[in-house]
């Protein structure tokens, strides 16, 4: 392979090589190695990390005709490559982020200060569809609502990183990249010898440790149980993952009961045991049928009781998304400086809210060079990007955005960075997004890296796994 | 610590698996059978269909009694929940959410198992293939036992796979039985008409039985006499040194309810059995009293399946 294949867009930023051709001072080494290798021996590496993906059984689910289907996780064997001193800033402005998200979440759940300081507009909260009245006055362990997060990162063509959303629900991810990580050492074994690149492993430690600190009742080996909404998930291998790595108990909604006692407790064959606390991935709505959703058989009865008596502890705690909503989003530089009296160290995308007249007029008028998202929904469904719609397509939009205009936000179309991509036994580029995990209880932790998003077809910017989407490791390399 | 639902999942899977397994050598050894006998001698399949059990619903499937549609229902037919094919899918769904319990292996094995079947079921049918698909079948069945014995933990997930797969092989050794007590009873029937009684070939039909459970050659090892039905049927039931004998799977059936939690309240079911058991062998010869002794012991199973549901499953709610 020679440096002509990685040759990448003037108008977009390319993670591994510099405009003039050449390598990105932490990409060096990985670029010379990539230099050394025949088309051949690169695409044989690529076949055998495929081959070790379908052995080791790392696969997502997907839905086709009502039914769940396992598919081997897509991977591209050429990491995505950051200096370790370029991660060290973003990992302090997610840890600052994620501490004034939080510090926000347990305001709106109690004093509403933010609101009363004319920070934060009231109506928007009125208007939530994430804010949960039955979290009003609780007291989750250390103040922490969003224990786990996932905020995606995208780099635009002048090379400025922006968050472009936060996770603070339910984010999946992590297992891959502990999985990409166990691949990409086999692939490029010698690289990982001659330089350092930061390991990933600890991530599960570090949850584990997390967890531990919210225990209630100051309980010190406290029994963990991960919840999933069952074997359809799409994301169950990674809930089998975790409750492995962790030690934990994998467990589905019926498998947990309420006691008398306010305490949650499984089904075992050896009768009933405690649960103190629960990495839940189900959504807030399916939790308890108490309180949410009557008809939902994932979640358990009493839970929110227990919750609230301070009898288990939920991770992420019930409420927490009410942060994770693409209009809250807006305003949190203003989040940051509220609570931190700091500046915001990592840049938000300048956001248009549908819900103010002005902003909504903007956004329609400029609709095709704008990327138009509802603020509730993920996994990229109903996301428009204006330059590559159509006119009808646009007009559709309109109407939806006109429709229910809190539920609409618009950015500007950012120009993603991109990383060379082994394509059809060719070397191209493609563009990637980056999602790190953020760990918040007694104290917080960054995953070294996270997951590297990328979007196979050509040109294309949505890089959910759901919809055509890949993954690359993710290197952070000392550089010195 | 075991869940009640994994607890389940692991108990059925094994259970079905071991159905998949052991029909599969009885189609296998019935058609070993009817091909080793004079064409004269014995032309009904009906007797595989007892054995398997759901001649009503086989009634609805298929509008003729033969070997194609026997053999069709209790191989790939999707709609019997009792065929290898619906066999090895149940298996396959209630393990899918043990896979943190399982050895990685195991449940590659039964997924490997499952996509053969789903591809090859409908063509291990006919007589020229079916050999090969059902030794197939059976030796990846097998592939799967090792794994479970030589690789995992003897914990409670252990004892609760013996316990399904140890208790549907007693229950399909009684069913192999129940072929010799049907076939009696056919040609009782036949006397009683007062048609002429053929030929029936004994001692070939033992051996055909035998073989069913692989037990023709171990058998022979114990009793080093010619094939005599009365000995036969006790071998099958009662033998302590055959591992697929009704007395064997007895044995570890009370092993793996020992070793788990709350077991003390399974014990009466359990001595049940064992009483029944003891006297069933008596009926030999006697199509009547032995299809009746093998039904007493296929109701003890079925109350030590409920019993089984109850402790660990039921009262942990």
């Amino acid at each position: 392979m020679t440096m002509a294949h990685v040759r990448t867009d003037a108008d977009t930023w390319d993670e591994l090589v510099a405009p003039d051709g050449t390598p990105r001072d932490a990409a060096k080494a990985l670029l010379e190695q990539l230099a050394a290798l025949e088309h051949s021996e690169l695409q044989e590496r690529q076949t055998l990390a495929e081959l070790d993906i379908l052995t080791m059984g790392i696969t997502f689910t997907v839905y086709s005709d009502g039914r769940g289907i396992d598919r081997a996780w897509p991977f591209d064997i050429i990491p995505r490559v950051i200096a370790a001193s370029e991660w060290r800033d973003i990992e302090a402005g997610l840890k600052q982020r994620l501490r004034a998200i939080n510090m926000f979440i347990d305001d709106l759940y109690h004093d509403q200060r933010i609101i009363a300081d004319g920070v934060f507009p009231a109506d928007l909260l009125e208007h939530s569809k994430n804010f949960r009245k039955e979290c009003v006055g609780a007291n989750p362990v250390h103040g922490v609502w969003a224990h786990i997060s996932g905020s995606d990162l995208v780099r635009d063509a002048d090379g400025t990183m922006y968050v472009l959303e936060d996770n603070l629900r339910v984010p999946s991810g992590v297992s891959y990249v502990l999985e990409n990580r166990a691949i990409s050492k086999r692939v490029f074994a010698d690289l990982f010898a001659q330089q350092s690149i930061l390991p990933v492993d600890s991530y599960t430690d570090e949850l584990n440790r997390m967890l531990v600190s919210i225990a209630p009742d100051g309980i010190t080996n406290p029994t963990i149980a991960v919840l999933t909404p069952g074997v359809y998930n799409s994301a169950y291998f990674e809930h089998s993952f975790l409750a492995q790595r962790l030690g934990a108990v994998l467990v589905e909604g019926a498998d947990l009961v309420v006691g008398d006692d306010e305490c949650v407790y499984m089904l075992t064959i050896g009768g009933r045991e405690r649960v103190h606390v629960i990495y839940r991935r189900i959504d807030d709505e399916f939790l308890d049928p108490e309180v949410f959703r009557p008809d939902s058989t994932l979640g358990v009865a009493g839970l929110m009781r227990s919750w609230q008596a301070g009898k288990v502890a939920i991770a992420n705690a019930p409420g927490a998304g009410v942060a994770d909503d693409k209009v809250v989003y807006a305003w949190v530089p203003d989040i940051v400086r509220y609570y931190t009296n700091e500046e915001p160290l990592l840049a938000n995308v300048p956001t248009y809210r549908c819900h103010y007249p002005n902003e909504l007029a903007y956004v329609i008028d400029h609709i095709d060079e704008l990327v138009v998202k509802p603020a509730n929904e993920s996994g990229g469904y109903g996301l428009l990007i204006g330059d590559r719609a159509t006119r009808s397509e646009l007009d559709a939009h309109i109407a939806m955005i006109e429709a229910d205009p809190r539920n609409w936000v618009a950015q500007p179309i950012l120009s993603l960075s991109t990383v060379p991509t082994i394509c059809d036994g060719e070397i191209e580029s493609r563009h990637v997004d980056l999602r790190p995990f953020i760990l918040s209880g007694a104290s917080s932790y960054v995953s070294a890296g996270g997951l590297t998003r990328v979007a196979l077809r050509k040109g294309s910017l949505v890089v959910n796994s759901s919809q055509g989407g890949g993954s690359k490791d993710t290197w952070i390399v000392e550089t010195d | 610590m075991l869940l009640s639902r994994v607890a389940d999942s692991l108990y059925w899977g094994a259970r079905y698996l071991e159905r998949a397994e052991d029909t599969a050598r009885l189609v296998r050894s019935y058609t070993e059978l009817v091909i080793d006998l004079p064409t004269s001698a014995l032309s009904t399949w009906e007797p595989l269909l007892a054995v398997a059990g759901g001649g009503d619903l086989f009634a609805k499937r298929e509008s003729t009694i033969g070997e194609l549609p026997i053999v069709r229902y209790l191989v790939s037919d999707q709609q019997n929940p009792g065929s290898i094919a619906s066999s090895v899918e149940s298996a396959r769904e209630n393990l899918r959410t043990t896979r943190e319990i399982i050895p990685r292996e195991a449940w590659q094995t039964v997924n490997d198992l499952y996509l053969y079947v789903g591809s090859n079921a409908a063509g291990g049918v006919e007589r020229r293939s079916r050999a090969r698909f059902l030794g197939h079948l059976i030796g990846e069945c097998q592939q799967l036992d090792g794994v479970m014995t030589t690789v995992m933990n003897r914990d409670d997930a252990y004892e609760l796979w013996r316990l399904g797969q140890s208790l549907e092989r007693a229950d399909m050794t009684t069913r192999v039985v129940g072929v010799r007590a049907a076939t009696l009873l056919a040609a009782e029937r036949d006397r009683a008409d007062g048609r002429t009684v053929t030929d029936i070939h004994d001692d070939v039909q033992w051996m055909g039985l035998l073989r069913s459970v692989s037990a023709l050659q171990m058998y022979q090892r114990a009793t080093r006499g010619p094939i005599d039905g009365a000995a036969a049927v006790r071998f099958l039931l009662l033998d302590p040194t055959f591992p697929r004998s009704v007395a064997s799977c007895a044995t570890r059936i009370r092993e793996a309810l020992s070793r788990l939690p709350r077991s003390r309240r399974t014990l009466p079911a359990m001595e049940e059995l064992e009483r029944v058991l003891a006297l069933s062998a008596s009926g030999d010869g006697d199509g009547a009293r032995l299809d009746a002794a093998m039904e007493d012991v296929q109701a003890c199973l079925a109350a030590i399946n409920d019993v089984v549901h109850e402790a660990f499953v039921r009262s942990s709610v």
